[in-house]
């Protein structure tokens, strides 16, 4: 099986192909394949030529952490829970995610998830929630890794400049509900930087790798802005 | 106004530069990436803490008994006193900044019980506690960012401490992204760095817990405690990219372990120890394990789907995912891995080291679990131990700060000959062989002898490291790092051989006995290549 990969060296230089070979186990996720094919004391192409190391980020390795977030096979997802059975096909493409700046191979710089959200003040402040508040969807919604994989298939999505996608949105939510003072400012914040431009495609949700019912997080949130005015 | 320099952005961490903020310091939240992607969001299990909620007869006194026994009086009482009295305060602020805690249909809370335990008083969210209190300490952080209190840095690596006249005064960091050493100056420098995990390999933790700034900070003077105290879980699970966790649930369910013989099964814990057998405490089925000699498994299968599916839902999971293994059907294949380090920087009450300015919090400080954790209070240690280091640098005199200059020039020329030259051997190769020596040298039942090849394969390794100047095919902080984590591992090795008795998770073969002589914290220190160990007896850390 062929392991092909888009990489990068640094920031400013040009992507190009690599391939690898890999014949092991098909019981064996993504991130075990990277893992597997930088173990050891040299790195061999396909071409038997050696190699750098491929860089890829990496925490948890069990889903819980989002580092290891990219595109496989066209499809963005965490590389630690992608299982090689799973996966159509002789050749696993991988490619860095698409919507944020390159740093290195399959490592991305998703800082913008970060940014929107201090920017625009996504934060509750003094716990004042307006009434008994959904506590299954807070748990689901708190769940939320900031992966970016939500943004990277999302249509309306580009560079986070002005709209923020998902993950955004399921962070208002969590204000809103608990710090009934904040739910104004956050109404107009969520409508700009998400309301306006969702076009409501909902891909966001069929990638979530916590299944986080961004919808719900919406119809709350649209709950407020209608009940608001 | 105080500045403050934080390394780590877990829990201990963030709870650190909130507290410091609220005191109306400036800091700085230094790590490679964001709090999301830091081992705390592991952390499954739960926060213990006797609330209103209490069950009847539990008490503060009660948790402060069972922390110090489970850590077999190793811990400074007055530390765990601290830390159990102001446990109710830390789930009533975590509640008030938004973390979700499992509570029953009246909306009650509810409680869970580990281990060591006498009484239920682990407050949890689901299966996911730690994550769910990172989420709420990131917006509460996002709050002082906006503020200016707070400036997080992130693709920035601890390279060494600014350190002269035993007082410290900020940090040297490797920016990955300028790709050289930046200084970074702080009347504190507060570590948050976790445990240490990388020099086991793969373990239950995050990989990117590896014990460098432990290490580094060894060599420049900081003192070590207990470093032969790590907790290993006795049931994980091996798959191709880590060891997984199997939750000590299973065997609370009615799990059986046991190995086969001759086509029988031979439920080893029961057979020795009775029905209770496979509910003993950790370090002992660890090591009944280990004696087997044998592939052991776990079987739950005898249980009900149904049962399993709403009770074990995550152990079924992990299983079925990353093992295609239906723990309805068939045993799980089990074995003792690495889980918790007990050990790390020596702290003070206050969380200062032996270094003035010099903080620690969190797993890599050593402090609250004595030779072995309970259960529930890693959570509990790292929010409290937060707290206080921001408190007591709060209230701190700080001096003047030296000139580093020539320091960070000579550092800045030592990297870059680094990255400029090619070496034959690799880090990440060493780091492998280090690992292997660690699982089988440092292990759960350990001996003078074994200890003893430990120490001589890491001194090659060390000798080996001192001819590499760079392996270009990994990144800058795997190379320049390895030092750091070969040194950490020497010292590990060489306090497990000072403790000539078993304590806690620390057990030796050789001296199976456990001796009032050493009911003291092992402390080490380094000075210029020669390590010296001594057994706090007079508990000048306990103060």
């Amino acid at each position: 099986m062929k392991i092909r990969i888009l990489r990068q060296k640094v920031p400013d230089s040009e992507p190009y192909w690599e391939s690898f070979n890999y014949d092991g186990t098909t019981e064996i996720s993504v991130a075990g394949i990277l893992d597997r094919l930088n173990f050891g004391d040299d790195i061999i192409n396909d071409l038997g030529e050696k190699t750098d190391r491929i860089g890829w980020e990496y925490s948890c390795l069990q889903g819980m952490c989002g580092a290891c977030a990219m595109v496989i096979n066209e499809t963005p997802a965490l590389a630690c829970e992608t299982f090689l059975k799973n996966l159509k096909g002789d050749e696993v493409v991988l490619r860095p995610l698409r919507k944020f700046p390159v740093v290195h191979d399959l490592i991305v710089d998703r800082s913008v998830i970060h940014e929107t959200l201090k920017s625009t003040n996504v934060y509750i402040g003094e716990y004042n929630p307006k009434e008994k508040e959904d506590h299954e969807h807070q748990y689901a919604v708190a769940n939320c890794l900031k992966c970016g994989l939500c943004l990277e298939v999302c249509p309306n999505y580009t560079d986070g400049k002005s709209f923020y996608g998902a993950a955004y949105a399921n962070d208002c939510y969590l204000v809103k509900a608990r710090n009934r003072e904040k739910a104004g400012d956050i109404r107009r914040s969520y409508a700009e930087h998400f309301a306006n431009s969702c076009s409501k495609a909902l891909s966001c949700m069929e990638v979530c790798p916590m299944h986080i019912p961004t919808l719900s997080s919406m119809a709350k949130m649209n709950r407020i802005i209608h009940s608001g005015k | 106004m105080k500045k403050v320099l934080i390394i780590g952005n877990g829990i201990s961490g963030m709870m650190c530069a909130i507290r410091c903020a609220e005191l109306g310091m400036k800091v700085k939240l230094i790590a490679p990436g964001p709090s999301e992607q830091s081992q705390s969001v592991m952390a499954a299990g739960g926060i213990n803490a006797v609330t209103e909620s209490h069950e009847e007869g539990d008490s503060v006194q009660c948790h402060i008994e069972d922390t110090l026994k489970g850590g077999a009086y190793l811990a400074g009482s007055n530390a765990v006193k601290g830390l159990c009295s102001d446990a109710k305060e830390i789930i009533h602020y975590l509640e008030r900044i938004g973390t979700v805690f499992s509570v029953d249909e009246h909306d009650r809370v509810l409680l869970r019980a580990f281990g060591g335990q006498t009484f239920k008083r682990t407050h949890y969210c689901g299966s996911s506690t730690g994550k769910h209190i990172v989420s709420a300490l990131v917006m509460e952080v996002r709050r002082f960012e906006a503020a200016g209190f707070i400036t997080r840095i992130m693709r920035h690596h601890f390279y060494s401490a600014l350190i002269s006249d035993g007082r410290c005064c900020g940090a040297l960091f490797y920016n990955e992204d300028a790709r050289e050493l930046v200084p970074v100056y702080a009347d504190a420098l507060v570590m948050a760095t976790g445990g240490q995990n990388s020099l086991f390999g793969k373990t239950t933790g995050s990989s990117r817990c590896d014990g460098y700034a432990v290490g580094r900070l060894f060599m420049q003077g900081a003192a070590l405690k207990n470093l032969e105290f790590i907790q290993f879980h006795p049931t994980t699970l091996q798959t191709p990219q880590k060891r997984m966790l199997i939750s000590e649930a299973v065997r609370g369910e009615g799990g059986r372990l046991f190995y086969m013989d001759g086509g029988q099964k031979v439920f080893f814990m029961e057979d020795k120890y009775g029905p209770g057998g496979n509910l003993m405490t950790r370090d002992l089925i660890s090591r009944e394990i280990v004696a087997t000699g044998r592939d052991v498994f776990l079987d739950i299968s005898f249980m009900d789907r149904k049962a399993i599916d709403s009770r074990l839902p995550e152990v079924r999971d992990i299983c079925a995912k990353y093992r295609g293994i239906d723990i309805s059907k068939e045993p799980i294949p089990v074995a003792p891995s690495v889980h918790y380090f007990m050990g790390g920087l020596a702290v003070h009450n206050d969380h200062e080291t032996n270094i003035t300015g010099l903080y620690a919090v969190g797993e890599c400080a050593s402090i609250y679990h004595g030779a072995n954790r309970l259960g529930g209070n890693s959570l509990l240690s790292a929010m409290h131990s937060g707290k206080v280091a921001a408190e007591n640098i709060y209230g701190k005199d700080l001096c003047e700060h030296a000139d580093f200059d020539n320091y960070i020039l000579a550092e800045q020329e030592s990297l870059k000959k680094m990255l400029g030259a090619k070496s034959p051997f690799a880090a990440m190769h060493i780091r492998d062989m280090l690992s292997d020596t660690m699982r089988e040298h440092m292990s759960i039942v350990r001996t003078a002898e074994s200890l003893s090849k430990g120490v001589e394969d890491v001194r090659y390794y060390l000798s080996v490291a001192e001819r590499i100047h760079y392996d270009a095919s990994v990144s800058a902080y795997i190379n320049y790092s390895l030092n750091g984590i070969l040194t950490l591992a020497l010292a590990a090795l060489t306090c497990a051989d000072a403790r000539k008795e078993s304590r806690g998770a620390h057990y030796r073969s050789d001296y199976p006995a456990t001796l009032d002589e050493y009911r003291a914290a092992t402390i080490i220190s380094y000075n210029d290549g020669d390590m010296q160990v001594t057994f706090d007896r007079e508990n000048v850390y306990e103060d």
